[in-house]
């Protein structure tokens, strides 16, 4: 028996064209001509600009030899594994788990005020931890020198640890919003019997909690590595400083191709990040498949 | 019918004439950057709105110059932008090769103003016989002191020194005298841009007899004794003595932070151009203007090393100007603003609020007679005869960078002063080819 579909296989394809047409215009397309740009030694400004020359993967062994590529990676596979996987989503799994089976009031209450960091525009969000963090007027520098601590230059001394604060602080609020979300699917009986026979709260977390929200948490990671490897907004921070300590990859390619204008060799770059975000995406795809069989 | 089709092609040609506008660019914003560069178009424009039937429209930005640089580039190549550009002269090379810009020597046919200009300004405004800017000013540069922290830690002014060594002896003294004074800052990294090739590692570069390029053969220097004497004397104030202080030259915005650290007189000396008077610290600035500013202010002119066979001084200088946008669409109108920008009357105005060191003879001595300001006559008549310029060839901005770099390397300690040298010789023979690069002793 044939299996009935809500709709007919014509129609989907149908339906599905205009959002493919979409996606081909403002992503395939643009991936390719990134691609077709990074075999170029094209530039924006000199004579390369008007006549660039095809120099085929000249770029990409030079990426590999540049030391500022390395150092760009270094310091985005940190900055992901800390204000990412540990920062947000860490930070939001303990804060879902201790607003969970709350009062209302506590949990709107918490929420609020992280998504409150969530919703801020970028531009506003960087100047008020500028002037949280100057080493001269800083809020907190000024704090701590009340109670007889020395002022501390943060982005210069810390630039890692302050870039990693600020994305934790920034970005914690999906990873909360979509464990606390993911928490309500777990049936209250589970936890309930578990009191009853007086379970601690590790074996309840990892007996009970975790093995239900396993695929939502490979969903949260995939998203938020993803997004946070290519985050721009530290750039408003620290601009990538001091002496390249806070040169992210999407700074790295920023400052190439519109500081520097060497846009052929920023393209090369872009389809680099391109690549490691797809090897990053299969194997979180690949990782959360082989939990669920 | 005849009529009715003689009215709407009036009522057409009335909306294209209202809808006629002319666009400048320039990297000023009101109460800001350059925010006297304003004041002076608000105060002229509406008379030639007036005079030509048309608006004329001030696009203002007060952004850093290399975000205005990647602003007009983007711009342009996008197939819009400015109609006037009011550029840095060094880019001129780089824009013109890029086809950014439109020669302008059929306009300046019609303008009477251009057979006063220097030839020296001239040149800095063409590129292969033709001419593409109208140099609007020219500067020179040199030490600011405040005389007021000079006073406190018993300096005795006018204060000149003559060797690098009376740099450092003034610093110390400063240092010693002054806590939470920084003594001198000199421009280092990447984070300060051209601001470091020119104010910082030029000035001192010049003063040990060297320089990037060398013009008799043609080629880059990519190693020399003076190089490594400059990158010495950069150490030896940011890492030995701490006379300087190399976080806050690397800092995000440091450039407007050393401002305000000059301006809250927490810097005792400052290498920078005639704008840094003239603009930042003029008292109508509200940011970083001083009101006494003269009397607090002192000036001297950057030394050499002091070895014998040394320059006495050294200045280098750079300069802005017009140019004319190759998308723009009634080149008429826009010799009509340009050639009335470029009369009598216009400059003096500009003068009076943000003096400069003029490009035309017509205008060189009004600084002596009609406007009477003392501190452009005295810099000019000092260092004018020292100065030279950049050698600002299309590819001079890849240069430029491995300089702020060098000097970043080695004032932030990522680097000695020989490995330093070594990636910089081996990155600008990569930019330049190897037939492009010389070694000096």
């Amino acid at each position: 028996m044939q299996k009935k579909y809500l709709i007919g296989k014509k129609a989907v394809v149908l339906l599905l064209i205009p959002a493919l047409i979409l996606i081909s215009i403002f992503l395939i397309f643009p991936a390719i001509w990134v691609l077709k740009l990074g075999m170029t030694n094209e530039t924006l400004t000199g004579i390369k600009a008007r006549e660039p020359d095809f120099v085929g993967f000249e770029n990409f062994l030079r990426i590999f030899s540049d030391r500022f590529f390395y150092n760009a990676l270094r310091i985005s596979l940190l900055f992901v594994f800390g204000s990412a996987i540990v920062g947000q989503a860490g930070l939001g799994m303990i804060l879902a788990l201790l607003t969970y089976r709350k009062s209302r009031r506590l949990r709107t209450t918490v929420q609020s005020i992280v998504i409150l960091a969530w919703i801020i525009p970028e531009v506003v969000v960087a100047y008020l931890w500028i002037a949280f963090l100057d080493k001269d007027f800083g809020t907190l520098n000024v704090t701590l020198s009340w109670f007889g601590f020395e002022k501390v230059n943060w982005f210069y001394n810390h630039p890692i640890l302050t870039i990693v604060l600020f994305n934790t602080w920034r970005g914690t609020a999906y990873s909360m919003l979509l464990f606390s979300a993911a928490l309500e699917t777990i049936p209250p009986s589970y936890l309930e019997t578990a009191d009853i026979i007086g379970t601690s709260a590790w074996r309840k977390f990892k007996d009970i909690v975790l093995p239900n929200i396993k695929s939502y948490i490979f969903t949260d990671l995939i998203l938020i590595t993803l997004w946070t490897f290519n985050v721009f907004t530290p750039y408003l921070l620290t601009g990538g400083g001091p002496a390249f300590k806070t040169e992210l990859l999407p700074i790295y390619i920023y400052r190439n191709a519109f500081r520097y204008f060497k846009i052929g060799y920023g393209s090369a770059i872009s389809t680099v990040v391109l690549l490691i975000n797809l090897l990053l995406a299969i194997f979180y795809i690949t990782l959360s498949r082989r939990k669920r069989t | 019918m005849k009529r009715w089709i003689c009215l709407l092609i009036i009522l057409a040609l009335a909306v294209f004439v209202v809808a006629q506008k002319v666009t400048i660019i320039a990297n000023a914003i009101k109460g800001g950057k350059n925010t006297q560069v304003v004041e002076w178009f608000e105060k002229f424009l509406p008379d030639i709105e007036k005079e030509l039937g048309i608006q004329v429209e001030l696009i203002q930005t007060g952004i850093k110059d290399e975000d205005f640089k990647a602003r007009i580039v983007l711009d342009i190549k996008g197939g819009g932008g400015a109609d006037i550009l009011w550029i840095d002269g060094f880019w001129v090379p780089e824009f013109v090769e890029a086809g950014y810009l439109r020669p302008i020597d059929d306009i300046l046919e019609s303008i009477p103003a251009w057979k006063y200009y220097f030839d020296s300004m001239k040149a800095m405004g063409s590129y292969k016989g033709k001419t593409y800017l109208v140099p609007a000013s020219t500067d020179v540069r040199m030490i600011y002191y405040n005389k007021e922290l000079f006073k406190k830690a018993g300096i005795p002014i006018p204060w000149q020194p003559k060797s690098w060594d009376d740099i450092i002896k003034t610093a110390r003294i400063i240092k010693e005298k002054l806590p939470g004074v920084i003594p001198l800052q000199i421009n280092a990294g990447t984070e300060m841009g051209e601001a470091t090739t020119m104010q910082g590692f030029f000035m001192v570069l010049l003063g040990a007899g060297g320089n990037l390029y060398d013009w008799d053969s043609g080629k880059w220097i990519v190693n020399s004794s003076a190089l490594r004497d400059t990158l010495n004397f950069y150490k030896q104030i940011y890492v030995d003595e701490k006379l300087g202080d190399a976080q806050l030259q690397v800092s995000p915005g440091a450039r407007e932070k050393t401002f305000d650290l000059f301006r809250q007189e927490k810097i005792a000396m400052y290498v920078e151009g005639t704008w840094m008077y003239t603009s930042v610290l003029n008292p109508n600035n509200p940011s970083w203007g001083f009101p006494d500013r003269d009397e607090r202010i002192g000036w001297a002119a950057m030394p050499g090393r002091g070895r014998p066979g040394d320059p006495e001084f050294v200045s280098i200088s750079g300069g802005t100007g017009f140019a004319v946008n190759p998308n723009t669409k009634n080149i008429k109108l826009v010799a009509e603003v340009l050639k009335r920008i470029l009369y009598v009357e216009p400059q003096l105005s500009y003068f009076m609020l943000k003096p400069f060191v003029s490009p035309r003879s017509d205008l060189a001595d009004s600084c002596w007679t009609v406007n009477k300001d003392k501190f452009i006559a005295e810099t000019s008549r000092a260092l004018v005869k020292y100065t030279t310029f950049r050698p600002a060839f299309p590819v001079y901005p890849e240069i430029s960078f491995q300089a702020q770099l060098l000097t970043e390397r080695v004032v932030t300690k990522q680097m000695t002063i020989e490995q330093a040298l070594k990636d910089f010789a081996a990155e600008v023979t990569r930019i330049v080819g190897k037939q492009n690069v010389i070694e000096k002793p």
